[in-house]
């Protein structure tokens, strides 16, 4: 039985409400943080623990928080990023939607740990019910005293408002989230200054993940250490994984990092294999920004060993033959779908949610899509291929912001892998508008050269 | 002490000192020459304006004295600021070059590349770049973005269709007038400039969005499709205004004055801002008082044959490729006596003849 740290109370009726919460030893961490503790041991705690941030780039939240700028007289913010936009994920809608305390209890901590006085939840539009469910939370921890001003007689205050975002994917990135929660046009910023130095009103400001912040309730019930040694390597801890896609068993589940991929989807335990005796062709590891992996490189590094649920065997070959954590969203395509279409897919969302602020995102994307359009539709060339190539090597690292990365990786990864369902797309545009390609060769175990 | 910190700083392998705060992009204009990366939304005049076109994307490949890692990635000239000992690559690095090509291509993806009928060409900032860093033709095959003409009050109409989202019209706005009424609407490409339904910019300083918009995407109602720039010839001249500096540029044929901009200095950006009333109503030679022809550069095609003042450009070519003159295949002076350099052309009066090339 896998380790459970966030979701072991998921289950339990009520647990929605603050009683239930309460009754099942919820603020306890919160009580222990305030009483015990002082800013700095959280800090230190938290570093000890290794943990990485939850929403994507993996950044060690602990070293993330020690960058914060101190200067006397300015406060200080944090922001809580529930802007979970990203096709594939869902993870943080399925944390707030039914441990809305969970992510309260982490909130007051880390506000207390950064010193920061009013704290912001940003929650992107579409998630319109969980506001609701959120204030009720916050209204009654405030009610019981762990909200407020002075809590549980340390003298520290905290608020914590609820910011609904306008339905924008772009506002997840930090600096893009920051202009909005300033009421402003959700543009990212140009970095520097980080939002650790300037962030929401030139104040100094970390921005974390719901998920990230949510963890801080174990890490200080249990203490660095003992978190530390659950997963392995520098994947501590455990992470949430929204899987979706062709599989038995789609849904949110918490893995301690130590599985194999193959396990993930195939053990009844997490997502019981694919539906109706297919065979599994691609997957998305880590959300739609990251790059796609053809079923024998996603089972099995390119050196022919186990590829594991965890931030570096899920990277590992980089992005010749790895891919990443990313923000845990896991998309299954079985022998059934169309690499073709779904790049297009993606390639069509990320032109929709390009901001426009600088011109290779704002023109490339787009042009991306008309392309890959073309060679959906049976009107594509043999040089659209290289011509697509070209686009998004000029786009990525190029632009303000990493969408421009996450609209560039897909394709390129796409193109990389599955070349050959391209061209056949493009040499028989008739024969495919009416069947798909398959699997072809994409599950077919993998030469590893042998060295002697 | 030192009140202001000198950093020293390599460009293209040129060291400049210069004040702490410098971003890249002044550091290297004041060396001057190909070594200045080019910029389509940066305005040192407007705050907080640059990052957004990438075409000052440049590599650094040391970061500073103390810490001489590279970046990683390459940074936009405009908005990173120059660090002690720091070496920055612009035309001698191939990958500036090639992500420029590629900014480039991007931003004349959905251009109308409709110059010949449009009033900015001859001092249009794209056309220049796409001259100077792009490559010829595009691999774009599909329709491209249209937007219909909107008259913005009596003196600007905006042409969305050639807009390449540079934003300076809006800092412009925001840090000029009392109150912006035009903004961005929309994401991504099909972003646009605009107005809250179509309503008028009427405010007294904001006739320099036209002067700001590096393309024909704003242009002056009052000069519109009159004359072509290259035929007109530009007069610095003054008049006493009670709200702007006065300090002005008269765009003349003959006698008649065609229009009226601000002074534009070599980097294309304006020396003083002006209100409407210089601008659009002060068209007579009479309201001004001349001082003499505004310098111009002379690779700028406004100056074709019009000038004494002519700029000759530093060669800077030598001075990046430590000290090696470009190759020549043959000097024209060696083997011809017309072209000499010290008769100046605009000088002779009247078509040029052998005569006036016979000096011996």
């Amino acid at each position: 039985m896998a380790i459970k740290l966030l979701l072991e109370k998921a289950h339990v009726q009520g647990i929605r409400t603050y009683e239930v919460y309460r009754r099942e030893g919820g603020y306890t961490a919160l009580e222990k943080a305030l009483k015990e503790m002082s800013p700095e041991a959280i800090v230190e705690e938290l570093k000890k623990s290794g943990m990485r941030g939850r929403g994507g780039a993996g950044f060690p939240t602990g070293m993330k928080w020690s960058f914060i700028a101190k200067p006397e007289g300015v406060p200080r913010h944090l922001v809580c990023n529930a802007d979970e936009s990203e096709p594939g994920t869902f993870k943080d809608r399925y944390l707030m939607e039914f441990l809305p305390h969970l992510l309260i209890e982490g909130l007051i901590i880390s506000s207390f740990a950064l010193g920061s006085n009013a704290t912001y939840i940003y929650i992107r539009g579409e998630y319109a019910w969980i506001p609701d469910i959120l204030e009720e939370a916050i209204r009654d921890a405030k009610a019981a005293g762990f909200l407020g001003k002075n809590i549980l007689g340390t003298g520290f205050d905290c608020e914590i408002y609820v910011q609904r975002g306008a339905g924008a994917y772009i506002c997840g990135e930090e600096t893009a989230l920051i202009e909005s929660l300033e009421g402003k046009r959700g543009n990212p910023r140009i970095k520097p200054p980080f939002p650790a130095i300037k962030g929401v009103w030139d104040r100094p400001t970390v921005v974390n993940n719901v998920e990230t912040l949510a963890a801080l309730v174990p890490i200080i019930k249990m203490g660095g250490e003992e978190y530390a040694k659950i997963g392995i390597g520098r994947s501590t801890g455990t992470k949430l994984i929204s899987a979706c896609g062709n599989l038995n068993k789609p849904g949110v589940y918490e893995i301690d990092m130590t599985i194999s991929v193959e396990e993930f989807i195939y053990s009844d335990e997490y997502c019981g294999g694919i539906p109706n005796g297919k065979r599994l062709k691609a997957c998305i590891p880590g959300g739609s920004s990251v790059p796609i992996l053809p079923a024998n490189l996603l089972l099995k590094t390119a050196k022919g060993e186990t590829r594991y649920m965890n931030y570096e065997s899920l990277s590992d070959g980089g992005f010749a033959s790895g891919s990443m954590m990313g923000s845990g969203g896991f998309i299954v395509l079985d022998e059934d779908q169309c690499v073709v279409k779904h790049t297009l897919t993606l390639a069509r969302f990320y032109r929709h949610e390009s901001c426009g602020q600088c011109s290779p995102c704002r023109e490339g994307t787009g042009w991306m899509e008309k392309i890959l359009k073309n060679i959906e539709t049976g009107k594509g060339k043999m040089s659209d291929i290289d011509l697509l190539w070209d686009i998004q090597r000029r786009i990525e690292g190029n632009t303000i912001c990493p969408l421009g990365d996450a609209a560039a990786w897909p394709v390129a990864a796409a193109i990389r892998h599955f070349r050959d369902e391209f061209e056949w797309h493009i040499t028989n545009p008739q024969e495919a508008q009416i069947r798909n390609f398959g699997l072809a060769h994409y599950a077919d175990p993998i030469h590893v050269p042998v060295t002697a | 002490m030192s009140e202001q910190q000198l950093f020293k700083v390599t460009i293209d392998n040129i060291t400049i000192e210069v004040p702490a705060g410098t971003s890249i992009l002044e550091a290297a204009r004041k060396i001057g020459g190909e070594v200045a990366p080019p910029a389509m939304c940066f305005y040192s005049k407007l705050k907080g304006s640059g990052g957004k076109c990438r075409t000052c994307l440049v590599e650094v490949s040391k970061g500073s004295e103390k810490d001489p890692r590279p970046m990683p990635k390459l940074v936009a000239s405009c908005r990173t600021t120059v660090m002690d000992g720091m070496e920055v690559k612009n035309i001698t690095s191939p990958k500036v070059i090639d992500a420029r090509a590629g900014v480039v291509e991007f931003l004349l993806l959905n251009h109308p590349l409709d110059c010949p009928i449009c009033d900015q060409a001859g001092e249009c900032h794209l056309q220049d770049l796409s001259y100077e860093h792009g490559k010829e033709g595009t691999r774009y095959e599909f329709q491209r973005r249209k937007f219909k003409k909107y008259d913005l009050g009596p003196y600007i109409q905006l042409h969305m269709t050639r807009c390449i989202m540079c934003f300076r019209c809006v800092y412009t706005a925001d840090q000029l007038t009392e109150n912006r009424v035009h903004g961005v609407l929309d994401r991504g490409d099909h972003a646009e400039i605009a107005t809250f339904i179509e309503k008028s910019l009427d405010n007294d300083f904001i006739g320099n969005v036209i002067d700001v918009c590096p393309v024909g995407a704003l242009t002056d109602k009052t000069f519109r499709f009159k004359n072509r720039v290259w035929f007109l010839k530009p007069m610095d001249a003054h008049r006493d205004c009670p709200k702007c500096s006065g300090k002005v540029t008269l765009w003349n044929r003959g006698e008649e004055v065609f229009r009226v901009t601000a002074r534009k200095d070599e980097w294309g950006e304006v020396e003083d801002w002006i209100c409407n009333e210089c601008r659009f109503e002060k068209k007579h030679s009479s309201d001004w008082v001349i001082e003499g022809p505004r310098e111009i550069s002379r690779h700028s095609v406004i100056s074709q044959g019009h000038y004494v003042h002519t700029v000759t450009p530093t060669e800077t070519f030598k001075a990046v490729n430590d000290g090696r003159a470009p190759h020549l295949l043959l000097d024209i002076h060696t083997e011809s006596d017309v072209n000499k350099p010290e008769i100046e052309l605009s000088l002779i009066n009247g078509p040029a003849h052998s005569n006036n090339f016979n000096s011996k």
